[in-house]
């Protein structure tokens, strides 16, 4: 795929694709309940739809044994909502995630419970990247698209490799990838995410007051954002995690062939199960070469 | 140069013609035509009739059969792939390339592609190191050095292009070979040449120049822009790589990006081997420290080698003090799906999405597009053979080229 | 992509120019402060909503403490539109010490928003009273076709096929300013502006005719504040729906039946009650505020050759191409001409310039060549312009020479009399000489005969 030109905004029309954890092993345990965080999330939808008539909301519910689709505003029709005293919005959404939330805990029910706390973010970043695709196939004259991840559970490391192929698709497509996480710790999956695809990484001091995060931060359009200051990185940590130890590592050994990272010498990939040579005659080769090249 | 006579026997008569009016004869506004040769893709049913074109249909055979082409290549030889790769691009600026069969010239169509293949190339291996070589008057002269950075070779490429003289493989060939043999064993040697002329002029014995390349273990390919040559055969051959000609610019584009995906790894190309590598650190903001590869104080945004704390500007790069990879784990994950593919999704005919427990796949699981074309007809569709979703075919398209994850899989927790 | 509008833009500029009390009690609908805030520039709507649960003032310095260098100035036009507006209240403690505090009417009613949702204006009429609604697809055929035969008349009367129920002056008021009429006698010609009316899409050229409607209703004995409030709502309501004609007031009802013949709503009798359905232009009516309202397909397609292929089926595209193009032949969804010489003299003749044609082209391209750069040939655009700049070139008049006056006062009435048969082409009064046409050549001689004696 070739790389897309970059792309100057005119206007402020945006799509975006929010992704709510609703994983239930962190909800437990937080401070904020979801019943509260969802009214600060329903409030902030609320105020994407009232800036622009044409700006679209999508909301995908990452779950812990699944993912789908709980709300599409361009889809959501008035028509057949029983009570008309409670918005379009507010109505659907909630039925929705409520049955979301009935099937993703059945799908629970079968294994053994509790082991792993993570929720399934690679699932809803990939259903949120088709989704945003499938807005492009639709002609130059589309919103502007963004992703915001709503998250709380810690990362899963099972996940990693799925979740950077989205990062990168994303990337490539030049959709920004905003985070806003909720957790105790930082999240070094959505700090990558966000710092990779040029999206704003945030996390909230006071849970208490998340709508007015949500607003300041994720409501800015692309358009703004070229004028306006956002939080910026602080520090996001690149450094890898071995695959013996899973130990963070400064310098470590990367097999050629298939690239796992060992933080000791081997003799076989335990990943591939390539045979290594001598590692480290060769390697004292190269910097030898490397050593001589500039005074050449 | 046959051209040029023909031309200057009937240019007499009509000079003023000759501006408006290409060899060929047509306007302007026909050649736009001739070239998309639209009408070739119409075809006619029984009676007769035109019939309508689906175009998404035959591009998504054309995807398919890539596709699988592709996974069954790997499946024959292990899933290994050569991720760090030293690759030296060759362009051939003899006077061929100024020949105007392309348009406008054979050189300015390949410098355009060159470009896109080198932004794709360090997207897909940003592990590996590429270099530019140039054959002009005979002479072969490197252009870039091995490096990462493609704007610094995409700029360097923009700034020297200009044809003149014969080509020489053997000089290209002899250069190259010299650059590349002291690389390390676990990197993966491959020369691209482009190649516009229709002879070679060698000091020596090219002969003897392919025997080394080949004991040197380097893979070499040509993307012929006029005819096929038996040298070039020769060496693609002894050496392993692959020889293609281009038969038009769409063509040219499609050989040159199937460079861009890492080739599969051959034990006897390269020896597996542990590297060495840093993940340094992003050096704090507003920190001031010279910086090793441009030589002079910088401010913030900086990578610290872990090993002898010179500060480096860009990832990945190899340490300029002590020679260590300098890399970010981003980098690794780049290269990962290449490890792990997918499976090509299987097509589902439309008599079993009328089956009842089919019923409710409506839409696409990606993209929520639905699947009924007007009419209630079932458009075409495919599914995952693991999580069993089924997708719409842009989605299938998307999902196998750039995304790299099949979202029903990643959807469902594994067991 | 620089669009040629001659007002669009200026509805919120008519709102603003508004008294401050008619300002504020026009916040006291919560419609008027959602469509308001959809007005503003992005910055601004970013602003507002920041400081939405803010109580008491806001230091301006905080503000700008959050813009880059570059986006300095959008930050000044967000803050003067919010002033202008009221939106924003600017006040000055201690010594040089801005603070902005919000519109507390404004406040609280998108305070409301945002946490009950957008309520609906009023409350559809439930399905078993109304019959045979309309489908969507009805709805907007409707009103396309409604608008057009709108348009159709006020540009030419002649061709619309049936007539609004706007009386002729009112159709006068809307046409001032985009038609001239020299003489009685000729047809009304568009003027430049006029044409640039026409290019503009359609939520546009509504906001045109609505601000003359709404600029107008005072002489109507109509409160211009009113009508704004009502057509803001207007646009809230769902599309489709029925509302029952009992809910409005005396003006709301004489309005919505102009309204009905621009095609922003249809009316609907049942036995009992009558009701009205907004079609899709009342529903964007307050989307066109925006900036936003070019988001539109485009229909033409022109080749090197200088043809012309619009996939349209409207006969006001048709209008519209044949003021510059001559109309070969029309298929139900096809419209297929040239561009040629004399098609375009006459544009030009009518004040149309080449800049506006060649826009025109640009910005209405069929969505297959307007991904093409440039998305008209370049050999007819600049053969357009080099026909442009043919007509300033020089042209040849047969002409007579006069001098040696024997007096100021025969040379001024000469002057005069040539000028009068629109036969004076150069006069030097200081030398006193004078070029006239070779056809009143005659005339002349005659006249300075009489003069002599």
């Amino acid at each position: 795929m070739a790389s897309v030109p970059s792309k100057l905004y005119s206007d402020d029309v945006s799509l975006v694709v929010v992704l709510v954890d609703t994983n239930p092993f962190f909800w437990a345990t937080s401070s904020l309940s979801f019943s509260q965080f969802l009214s600060h999330v329903l409030a902030f939808l609320n105020s994407i739809l009232l800036l622009n008539q044409l700006n679209q909301v999508v909301v995908i519910a990452t779950g812990h044994n699944s993912c789908d689709y709980v709300y599409d505003s361009s889809s959501a029709s008035h028509h057949g909502v029983e009570n008309r005293t409670i918005p379009a919005l507010y109505s659907v959404l909630l039925q929705k995630m409520e049955e979301f939330l009935i099937k993703d805990e059945k799908l629970g029910k079968q294994e053994s419970p509790g082991m792993i706390a993570s929720s399934l973010l690679s699932g809803s970043l990939s259903l949120a990247l088709c989704y945003i695709q499938r807005l492009f196939r639709t002609g130059p004259l589309h919103p502007q698209p963004r992703i915001l991840c709503l998250q709380g559970s810690s990362d899963g490391p099972e996940q990693y490799v799925a979740i950077m192929n989205s990062i990168f698709s994303a990337q490539r497509s030049m959709v920004p990838i905003d985070s806003c996480y909720v957790g105790a710790h930082n999240s070094a999956f959505l700090q990558q995410a966000s710092y990779i695809t040029g999206g704003v990484y945030v996390k909230p001091q006071h849970l208490d007051g998340l709508f007015q995060y949500l607003v300041t931060v994720f409501a800015t359009d692309l358009h703004c954002r070229s004028s306006l200051q956002l939080p910026r990185p602080a520090g996001v940590d690149f450094r890898a995690s071995c695959f013996c130890h899973k130990t963070t590592i400064d310098m470590g050994y990367v097999c050629s062939v298939c690239l796992s990272i060992f933080c000791k010498h081997h003799k076989k990939c335990s990943t591939c199960g390539s045979v290594f040579g001598q590692a480290q005659a060769d390697n004292s080769a190269v910097s030898d070469r490397k050593r001589k090249a500039p005074e050449t | 140069m046959h051209n040029g006579e023909k031309k200057r026997l009937n240019g007499e008569a009509e000079e003023e013609e000759e501006d408006d009016l290409d060899e060929d004869g047509m306007d302007a506004w026909e050649r736009t035509y001739t070239d998309e040769r639209s009408w070739e893709s119409l075809q006619e049913d029984e009676s007769g009739l035109l019939r309508p074109i689906d175009n998404k249909a035959i591009y998504h055979a054309q995807y398919r059969r890539r596709l699988r082409s592709l996974s069954t290549a790997g499946n024959a030889a292990r899933i290994q792939k050569g991720l760090i790769r030293f690759l030296y691009v060759v362009v051939d600026l003899s006077r061929a390339a100024g020949v105007m069969d392309f348009r406008p010239s054979r050189m300015a169509m390949i410098a355009k592609h060159v470009e896109a293949f080198i932004r794709e190339f360090f997207d897909q291996n940003p592990l590996s190191q590429m270099a530019l070589v140039t054959i002009k008057d005979g002479v072969a002269h490197c252009l870039t050095e091995l490096g990462g950075s493609p704007e610094a070779h995409i700029k360097t490429l923009m700034g020297k292009l200009g044809c003149s003289g014969d080509s020489s493989l053997q000089n290209a060939l002899e250069l190259v070979h010299g650059y590349l043999d002291p690389i390390p064993s676990y990197g993966h040697r491959e020369v691209l040449i482009l190649y516009s002329s229709l002879s070679t002029c060698d000091p020596g014995d090219i002969m003897e120049t392919i025997q080394k390349c080949k004991q040197s273990k380097l893979r070499c390919s040509v993307i012929g822009l006029a005819a096929e040559l038996f040298i070039c055969k020769h060496l693609c051959q002894e050496t392993g790589g692959s020889y293609s000609v281009a038969l038009d610019e769409g063509h040219f584009k499609e050989l040159i990006l199937e460079h861009a995906p890492p080739p599969p790894a051959i034990a006897e190309f390269a020896i597996a081997n542990l590297i060495k590598m840093g993940f340094p650190q992003r050096a704090a903001e507003g920190s001031i420290s010279i910086c090793s590869c441009h030589k002079e104080a910088k401010v913030g945004e900086g990578y610290i080698c872990p090993r002898c704390k010179a500060r480096a500007c860009e990832l990945p790069t190899e340490c300029r003090i002590c020679g260590l990879t300098l890399v970010s784990s981003p980098h690794l994950a780049r290269s990962y799906h290449h490890l792990f593919p997918i499976a090509p999704f299987d097509d589902l005919p439309p008599s079993r999405q009328s089956e009842p427990h089919n019923r409710s796949h409506r839409t696409c699981f990606g993209c929520q597009q639905s699947l009924l074309i007007t009419g209630n007809k079932p458009g075409l569709c495919v599914a995952c053979p693991k999580c069993k979703h089924t997708f719409c075919l842009d989605c299938d398209i998307y999902i196998h080229e750039s995304l790299h994850n099949c979202p029903g899989c990643e959807s469902l927790r594994p067991s | 992509m620089p669009q040629v509008r001659i007002i669009a833009k200026n509805f919120m500029d008519m709102v603003a120019s508004l008294p401050a009390m008619k300002l504020d009690r026009l916040y006291h609908n919560s419609f008027i402060c959602e469509a308001i805030l959809r007005s503003l520039p992005p910055l601004a709507k970013k602003y507002v909503l920041q400081m939405i649960y803010m109580e008491g003032p806001f230091p301006a310095k905080s503000l700008e403490e959050w813009v880059l260098a570059d986006g300095f100035s959008k930050h000044k036009v967000a803050i003067d539109r919010l002033i202008q507006l009221r939106v924003f209240m600017e006040t000055t403690e201690r010594k040089k010490e801005t603070s902005y505090r919000i519109n507390p009417t404004f406040q609280s009613n998108l305070q409301k928003h945002l946490t009950s949702g957008g309520v609906l204006p009023r409350e559809p009429m439930p399905s078993n009273i109304t019959v045979r609604l309309p489908s969507l697809e009805e709805l907007d055929a409707y009103a396309l076709e409604q608008w057009e035969c709108f348009l159709l008349q006020l540009i030419n009367s002649s061709q619309a096929e049936k007539l609004t129920n706007f009386s002729s002056s009112m159709i006068r008021v809307f046409q001032r300013g985009l038609l001239s009429q020299r003489d009685n006698k000729d047809a009304p010609r568009l003027t430049e502006s006029g044409f640039q009316f026409l290019l503009m899409d359609t939520n546009a050229q509504l906001w045109y005719i609505i601000r003359e409607y709404i600029s107008n209703s005072e002489e109507r004995g109509v409160d211009p504040a009113d009508l704004i409030s009502f057509l803001l709502e207007l646009s809230f309501h769902i599309m489709g729906e029925a509302y029952n004609m009992n809910t409005l007031n005396e003006i709301q009802r004489t309005a919505i039946k102009d309204l009905a013949d621009l095609g922003l709503i249809k009316l609907q009798q049942g036995r009992k009650e009558s009701w009205f359905i907004p079609t899709k232009l009342a529903t964007n009516l307050s989307v066109s505020l925006t900036d936003s309202s070019t988001r539109k397909q485009g229909f033409v397609v022109v080749e090197t050759n200088f043809r012309m292929y619009a996939y349209s089926t409207s006969k006001l595209h048709c209008e519209i191409l044949r003021l510059f193009s001559r109309i070969e032949y029309q298929l139900p969804n096809l419209i297929v001409g040239a561009i040629t010489k004399e098609s375009l003299y006459t544009a030009f003749e009518n004040g149309i310039t080449a800049e506006q044609i060649i826009g025109f082209l640009q910005q209405n391209a069929h969505p297959r060549v307007a991904e093409r750069i440039p998305s008209v040939p370049e050999n007819v655009t600049d053969q357009i312009r080099l026909w442009e700049s043919d007509l300033n070139r020089v042209e040849m008049t047969l002409a007579h020479l006069y001098d040696e006056f024997p007096s100021r006062d025969v040379f001024d009435a000469a002057c005069d009399y040539a000028r009068e048969w629109g036969g004076l082409l150069w006069e030097d009064s200081k030398k006193m000489r004078l070029v006239v046409k070779a056809e009143i050549h005659m005339q002349m001689r005659e006249f300075l005969r009489g003069q002599k004696q």
